[in-house]
């Protein structure tokens, strides 16, 4: 069997769907082997990228979000696109509590991307939008 | 995602079941305001999560808030029987430095 897979998602920007994006997400992913905890960690990185692209990105406002999905052995790759509003300040909103929202949103979505995921890249323009890719790699299991 | 309150005492009790998220979060944030308005006595808030299956930051931000009142009111937070997975959520936002976790509200109600 190949070790060599992908998906391609476009949804619109509508917060009923993060929940959709997370689960195919996962569900694409479990052709890879993770522990249970491993998955759910993914289903949280994806719905931080995607929540942000719909809330910050295109402010709740219409837009589509564009996810790319792959994984080469056992190197899971993540892709989150928006063509949104676009980050000012890419280091500061990575920091822990960041947020442009301050009432109540906790400025932690991606401090959860880097702590569920092994690599979190973002790219940003403003204007134009943001790239988040997170990689996350199977571990070796113990024999 | 599907929630229950219930009023004891000083305590208000949310029973969670399903996925917190930012699409969910908003309806249970105005419900849950309202009732922390018309009741200025709950001092104690208990979330069951048992059956909270997924929960984000959009989910905790909620809670959040809730807590940012109750510390007005000199109240506290418990969340009960919190599966592996919502608990280390909850350890790597900080809750277990502002809340207590609990096997059942009963025991809850042997500490307040």
């Amino acid at each position: 069997m190949t070790t060599t897979n992908w998906i391609k998602l476009e949804i619109p920007s509508d917060t009923r769907n993060v929940a959709f994006a997370r689960t195919a997400v996962a569900l694409f992913a479990s052709q890879l082997d993770w522990t249970l905890d491993e998955l759910e960690d993914i289903k949280v990185a994806v719905s931080e990228a995607v929540s942000n692209s719909v809330i910050h990105g295109y402010a709740l406002q219409e837009g589509n979000v564009f996810m790319e999905v792959s994984y080469h052995g056992p190197e899971l790759r993540i892709m989150v696109e928006d063509f949104g509003k676009g980050i000012e300040d890419l280091e500061a909103a990575q920091e822990v509590g960041f947020t442009s929202i301050p009432e109540e949103r906790m400025g932690l979505g991606f401090t959860f991307m880097h702590e569920y995921m092994d690599e979190v890249m973002v790219s940003s323009e403003l204007g134009k939008g943001t790239k988040v890719t997170m990689i996350k790699r199977v571990k070796e299991q113990e024999s | 995602m599907q929630y229950t309150f219930e009023l004891k005492g000083q305590a208000l009790i949310v029973t969670l079941r399903g996925e917190l998220d930012l699409h969910t979060s908003p309806e249970f944030k105005e419900k849950l305001s309202r009732l922390f308005a018309a009741n200025l006595d709950i001092t104690n808030l208990i979330m069951d999560v048992k059956g909270l299956s997924f929960i984000d930051s959009s989910g905790l931000g909620v809670i959040l808030g809730r807590y940012r009142e109750l510390e007005e009111r000199g109240g506290r937070l418990f969340f009960v029987q919190a599966n592996p997975q919502i608990m280390r959520i909850l350890q790597m936002s900080g809750f277990q430095k502002i809340s207590e976790f609990a096997s059942s509200t009963s025991d809850v109600f042997e500490r307040i």
